[in-house]
């Protein structure tokens, strides 16, 4: 479970990018974050892995973030982050995958054997000892998702996992975001994925959480969505 | 710049792959002491960007050529000294592996021709004395520290480039691969490589005054005197340094100036500073390290009685053997071609069957 | 290296040789280290006059280039980097050195012919040999056999993580490099108004990734040390190979083997 309380964040004094923000995502749920450029999404799942730290508290299964909870918090909270190659930056798929199980105390040979189980459920058992740097974008974007995977978080936190992908790999994507039991937060501006993968939503602008509710409800509210620099997922907008 | 295996004696290469090393050993040991673990991704990245920006050509002004950059100077300004030689080291050895740019064996001499002089006598004799003087303070704080980057850029990159070309030369004539006297292989690589500096230096200084408008906490020295850290040295050791540099500058050129070979092996063999006293301690085994195997080699052939017909009468020792030498060349060579057509013939029927 | 794209082939190509299989793939890196550093240091070490002696040691890149299955002209281009200096270098010696050394019929071959020659030849021996090693490993097993070596962790650290960024790297340079000429026609380089800038540009969104490259690092538990996979050990298969490569190449040292095949024929 994650909980956010009256958190707030400035990289410049007095101009937040966060301000009194608060909610919470219950275990197994699936919520969309979305919102315009610089509204904040970044910032916040940057908060929540403690990569930076402001006011107010997050709570990661009742683990506040701070210093000494970050190996287990981050441990627990898998990201997928927006730019692949950031991620991947081992030689080959096989030990991006085992860098962080091996790292977390598991022994070579325990990590290699979650590797290829987690490539065997994303169906990319063929990635194993390819270059990270020969990769296609669809490839790395499944080898970097395995690297999550792999440290078996209990919460997922996706930015922008169909960014920059071909309609045949965004669909294989979202069909394994559909398959994996994890909560999930994701952050996006593809709300026909969001629709697609979130029951809920969570819109926020100029740092300030304007809607929370049913993915079905907001994703459908013009208004809503126009005044906060958005428009209708495309299937509605016919 | 980059030396090939052939240009150099198993010893002098040793010895440039041991100055290397140890350098290294103590730039890691450094980066340990300070904790700079977080460093390694920030260098990698930027040996990677620097290895790319190697392939940009930069138009000089006014001529139709064109210029590229090597890097050194701007790594260690980036990086601080330490990780930047490491970083320079790395893109040596991608360069010397994947594009057979520089010998494998060569590579500890590039290393040290290529990376020693840019990253630690460009940092901390040029860079660092000219960032923290008061040069140019009358033009106001941001175009004094702008006029101290051109200055310290351009000066490094010739002064180390120069370093480097003249290391170049030193390095193949301790090995005794040249007939070139060395005053006049002096002549032939330090102009060059003058012009080279020059370019480079004004290249990286445009890139670190871009580097400096925006981001200035990036900049090594920069970013201290910015926080406050108003540096102990005064104008006058900057002056003195300038000075030091001037001579090395003078003393190079007034080599290449010199028609008096004997003056100068003095001048070379007599100087003992700047760590050319380990190469120079080299220089007689570099020569008589073939020695042992020729001889070696000459009682085989003297044994084999190999055609005393053909010797002629102005051959030295070992041309008696040396029809004889090319016919076994030739076959040798017809061997070789043969191995390899017989490997793809070999190939082909493994690929058909 | 004139242009990212063109380096960025090659990187690939490399990638791509080194990952193919042959006998001498298959072999261990520490192994084909060993015997390409012996290579190296035992063609360089030939006198500058044997340059008969010295074609005997065309045979080790000849016999790899067969086995391995890697076409030799892939290698030639290569050449392009390395003998320019060793021809500046070598180009004087005939005439400088004019100690006649032997008679072709009518030309008298001097001894600066014969030692630029011996120079040439080493210069690309040298290269077919390194090129072959870096063709036939790839380049994580290569610093596996580093790391056994104990070249320190952290330069091996260093070197794997630049070279996963170099090909990002060409890519974004080759972008903006098209980008540029798209917009200056008929300019061959970059125009001084924007040397700075170019690579200046790159250079901040650089220290972003690093930044960000960091953060993925330690959201995977890192903590200063890179671990990596032992790999295979080396095996009887592998010793043998540097033991017949070792013994061959001495042989070719200390014997004149040209030599010896010539004089049985010519007799």
């Amino acid at each position: 479970m994650l909980r956010f309380e009256s958190v707030r964040f400035c990289y410049e004094k007095n101009r937040p990018v966060l301000d009194d923000l608060s909610f919470s995502v219950e275990n197994g749920e699936s919520v969309g974050l979305i919102g315009a450029n610089g509204a904040g999404k970044s910032t916040l799942i940057k908060l929540l892995l403690g990569l930076l730290s402001g006011e107010g508290r997050i709570l990661v299964d009742e683990l506040p973030v701070e210093k000494r909870n970050l190996p287990e918090i981050r441990r627990r909270v898998g990201v997928l982050l927006q730019s692949s190659d950031d991620q991947m930056f081992m030689p080959t798929v096989l030990e991006d995958v085992t860098f962080g199980p091996v790292n977390y105390g598991l022994s070579r040979d325990e990590a290699e054997r979650r590797a290829d189980e987690v490539l065997a459920r994303l169906g990319i058992p063929e990635l194993k000892h390819r270059h990270n740097h020969r990769l296609s974008g669809g490839e790395k974007r499944m080898a970097a998702l395995a690297t999550v995977l792999a440290m078996e978080p209990d919460v997922l936190l996706l930015d922008e996992p169909t960014n920059a992908l071909d309609p045949y790999n965004r669909r294989l994507v979202i069909r394994t975001i559909l398959s994996l039991p994890n909560t999930k937060l994701i952050a996006s501006h593809d709300l026909d994925m969001i629709l697609d993968t979130c029951t809920r939503v969570l819109l926020l602008s100029n740092g300030r959480l304007v809607a929370d509710g049913p993915a079905e409800e907001i994703l459908r509210d013009r208004a809503l969505l126009e005044a906060n620099r958005m428009e209708l997922p495309l299937r509605f907008a016919r | 710049m980059h030396m090939a295996d052939a240009l150099l004696a198993p010893a002098v290469a040793a010895a440039t792959f041991a100055a290397t090393g140890v350098t290294a050993g103590v730039s890691i040991h450094k980066l340990r002491k300070d904790d700079d673990t977080a460093k390694l991704p920030t260098m990698a990245v930027t040996a990677a960007l620097v290895f790319a920006g190697q392939m940009i050509n930069y138009t000089i002004p006014g001529t139709g050529s064109s210029g590229h950059l090597c890097g050194g100077m701007l790594l260690s300004t980036l990086l601080g000294p330490q990780a930047g030689f490491l970083s320079m080291i790395v893109i040596l050895t991608i360069q010397c592996l994947l594009f057979a740019d520089g010998g494998l064996m060569a590579l500890g001499a590039n290393c040290w021709n290529m990376a020693f002089y840019g990253c630690f006598v460009g940092y901390y004799l040029i860079w660092r004395p000219i960032i923290r003087s008061g040069l140019f303070s009358k033009l106001g704080e941001k175009a004094a520290v702008r006029a101290r980057i051109i200055l310290a850029s351009v000066l490094g990159c010739t002064v180390t480039l120069e370093l480097g070309a003249f290391s170049v030369v030193l390095e193949t004539t301790l090995s005794g691969i040249t007939e070139l006297p060395f005053g006049a292989f002096c002549a032939l690589m330090l102009p060059i490589h003058l012009a080279i500096g020059l370019v480079e230096g004004l290249v990286t200084s445009a890139i670190l005054i871009f580097v400096f408008e925006a981001r200035p906490e990036l900049l090594q020295e920069v970013s201290a005197r910015e926080k406050g850290l108003r540096g102990r040295q005064s104008l006058k050791s900057t002056i003195i340094v300038l000075a030091v540099l001037a001579a090395v500058i003078g003393g190079g050129l007034s080599l290449l100036a010199s028609s008096n070979p004997d003056g100068l092996e003095w001048a070379l063999f007599g100087n003992k500073d700047a760590g050319y006293a380990e190469n120079m301690a080299l220089d007689e085994e570099s020569y008589g390290v073939q020695s042992g195997a020729a001889d070696a080699a000459q009682t085989i052939q003297d044994k084999t009685s190999v055609l005393p017909d053909y010797a002629f009468p102005d051959s030295e020792s070992a041309a008696g053997t040396t029809v004889s030498g090319l016919v076994g060349a030739a076959v040798v060579a017809a061997a070789a071609v043969g191995v390899c057509a017989l490997g793809g013939f070999f190939r082909k029927r493994k690929q058909r069957s | 290296m004139a242009n990212a794209e063109r380096a960025s082939a090659e990187l690939r190509q490399m990638d791509d040789l080194a990952s193919s299989v042959s006998p001498i793939h298959s072999l261990h890196p520490l192994a084909k280290l060993i015997v390409t550093i012996s290579y190296v240091l035992a063609t360089v070490s030939f006198d500058r006059y044997e340059l008969t002696a010295l074609s005997g040691m065309i045979l080790y890149p000849a016999a790899l280039f067969a086995l391995s299955g890697i076409p030799v002209r892939t290698c030639l281009h290569k050449l392009r980097f390395v003998l320019p200096l060793v021809l500046a270098v070598g180009l004087f010696n005939p005439l400088l050195d004019r100690t006649p050394l032997f008679r072709l019929g009518t030309v008298t071959v001097t001894g600066g012919v014969v030692s630029m020659l011996s120079l040439m030849c080493k210069g690309a021996f040298c290269l077919a040999a390194s090129f072959l090693l870096a063709a036939t490993t790839p380049i994580d097993a290569l610093c596996a056999a580093l790391r056994r070596v104990r070249v320190p962790s952290f330069l091996v650290t260093l070197l794997l993580l630049t070279y996963r960024y170099v090909s990002v790297m060409l890519d974004e340079v080759s972008v903006m490099t098209t980008a540029y000429r798209l917009r200056a026609p008929g300019q061959k380089g970059i125009h001084i108004s924007a040397w700075g800038s170019f690579l200046g540009q790159l250079l901040l969104r650089s220290m972003d990734r690093a930044q960000s490259l960091y953060e993925s690092m330690l959201l995977r538990g890192f903590t200063g040390e890179f671990r990596y996979a032992e790999g295979r050990r080396a095996g009887l298969r592998d010793w043998i190979f540097v033991l017949i490569c070792l013994s061959a190449f001495a042989l070719c040292r200390f014997v004149d083997l040209p030599a010896l095949i010539g004089g049985l024929l010519v007799r």
